[in-house]
């Protein structure tokens, strides 16, 4: 073995690395957004969360089509390879996560300015939004150290969210009869919906890491089980 | 064990014997993954055993165990000096014709060890046939001629009709029929560097051997050229079995069904096999570092 090659194509590789996983900054950054437009009912924030994510679907084409230009032009194999795979399917969920927030930026001028129906609801809702962010920082965190068991750790942190959903679900069903309750319950309910998915996109990310360092690809055990995702998940 | 009892042996192609697919088993090579491909005719199992090979007092390759599958394409890959080309060369017995070399361990085909006491080296190479980096045409014979050379030279004597069909069947085993038909009477040094190497292909496979080595087949060749031969490789499996050398990594990971590494530690020291496995393996998920490092070419 001799002096280190291929020096141009491994920095680029790092470099792109260090891109997709900004783009997770950039999801917390439009999560904490959406949060404090949710719980102030602010429909202008809101609005700033939809117009932003045109920055996340740009970050994501972009590391899209500079890993597209690697696999073309440098043909990358065995870790490498893993890699690319990887930040193809972190990018995806990214820009998913992104999307999320949108969905639910979408729902606030919906949900209206009067005094929320039930404020059980608006705290389930505030606890899963802390708790997804939270994900979402750990599962960068896991795949820029190739921490398995962080990424792994990612299904017991989803149970929470997939907990506090259930219950958002149970307030609904319990809210009555009254028809502006039940819909403000139908459009919380959605909210709840999109960031439970953005746990689980946190947890196929933590598949990715585990792919990456262990070149075997499976599911985490507990988030492919319809009985884990709950009533509304 | 007597000569003609190895020449029986090959030549009848016998399947293999359990105690030679236990011997499979314990080598720890992952199976490959399936071939789709149709195996036209089952060719034979080489398994190296403690394969020690010297060049005088300087010690080349250090105890190689693999088993090479019948009918599947192995690639030997590994920087230059790493052994993977005398390691070829001893399984048809070509490394000895170098002074001063000699093998250690056991190279078996189908279990009959071709180093046995009588074994015939020329024999052994009939039935393992080897095509070298540069085409290596006979140039001043016809096209025919060069093909046909390899029966003349393994002195069967044949009619001349049974000889033309042996002709056409070689350049049509190795994709050259269509393109050399109306001009067999011409010197073979009037094709192309890829036409002649699939020329020299034919030539090996017109005795019908059972395992064909390759040296850097493609290394003289244009790209083109070189995909026809890689298509030719993965047709010639079906009924031979197959060990390549390659200095392009792409090549081992389009062409073959397993990749071995060669690596040596350091300069000087013997070259040994690092690490054996199904070619996706080695090329998405390799277990060695080593692997990892060359095939990703993160050293040179």
């Amino acid at each position: 073995m001799g002096e280190p090659t291929r020096v141009e194509y491994h920095a680029e590789l790092r470099d792109l690395e260090e891109h997709a996983l900004e783009g997770l900054d950039l999801v917390v950054d439009a999560l904490d957004r959406t949060l404090e437009a949710t719980r102030n009912q602010d429909a202008e924030l809101a609005q700033a969360v939809v117009e932003g994510d045109d920055a996340l679907d740009g970050r994501y084409l972009e590391v899209h089509q500079r890993l597209l230009t690697l696999i073309a032009r440098e043909a990358p194999v065995a870790g490498d390879l893993r890699l690319i795979s990887a930040l193809l399917h972190v990018m995806k969920s990214m820009e998913r996560m992104g999307d999320q927030c949108v969905n639910v930026a979408k729902m606030i001028p919906i949900a209206g300015s009067d005094p929320p129906a039930d404020e059980r609801m608006l705290e389930n809702i505030a606890a899963m939004g802390l708790q997804v962010r939270s994900q979402v920082s750990q599962a960068k965190r896991a795949f820029a150290d190739r921490d398995v068991g962080l990424a792994r750790d990612l299904v017991r942190q989803d149970d929470i969210v997939d907990a506090l959903n259930r219950e958002c679900f149970q307030i609904a069903i319990e809210i009555g009869d009254e028809p502006d309750r039940r819909e403000w319950a139908m459009t919380m309910i959605l909210v709840a919906r999109a960031l439970e998915r953005i746990g689980d996109n946190s947890v196929d990310i933590g598949e990715q890491v585990a792919y990456v360092v262990t070149g075997l690809f499976r599911e985490f055990d507990d988030a492919s089980h319809p009985g884990a995702a709950g009533a509304a998940g | 064990m007597p000569q003609t009892q190895i020449e029986e042996s090959i030549e009848n192609a016998t399947p293999q014997t359990p105690e030679v697919r236990l011997e499979t088993e314990v080598a720890e090579v992952p199976p490959p993954a399936p071939t789709t491909e149709e195996v036209e005719r089952p060719a034979k199992t080489v398994t190296a055993r403690n394969v020690n090979l010297f060049y005088g007092d300087f010690h080349a390759v250090e105890d190689v165990t693999m088993t090479i599958e019948p009918n599947k394409v192995t690639a030997l890959i590994g920087s230059s000096g790493c052994g993977k080309t005398t390691f070829l060369r001893s399984l048809n017995r070509m490394h000895e014709l170098t002074p001063g070399a000699r093998v250690e361990g056991e190279i078996a085909i189908d279990g009959q060890s071709i180093y046995a006491e009588g074994v015939d080296p020329v024999q052994v190479r009939r039935v393992v046939g080897m095509v070298f980096q540069a085409p290596n045409p006979f140039p001043t014979m016809s096209i025919y001629e060069n093909v046909a050379a390899g029966l003349t030279l393994n002195a069967r004597r044949m009619r001349k009709a049974e000889k033309d069909e042996v002709v056409e069947r070689s350049l049509r085993g190795a994709h050259l029929w269509d393109e050399v038909k109306d001009r067999l009477d011409k010197p073979a040094s009037g094709l192309s560097g890829g036409q002649q190497q699939r020329l020299c292909i034919a030539r090996a496979i017109a005795v019908e051997p059972e395992v064909l080595l390759m040296d850097e087949p493609c290394s003289a060749l244009d790209p083109i050229a070189t995909l026809a031969i890689e298509d030719l490789i993965r047709e010639l499996k079906k009924r031979y079995t197959i060990v390549i050398v390659t200095h392009n990594m792409q090549q081992a990971a389009r062409a073959s069904d397993v990749t071995a590494f060669f690596n040596l530690e350091e300069a000087g020291k013997p070259g040994r096999l690092v690490e054996v496995g199904p070619t996706e393996k080695i090329f998405t998920s390799p277990t060695e570092q080593a692997t990892e490092d060359y095939v990703s070419g993160r050293f040179g």
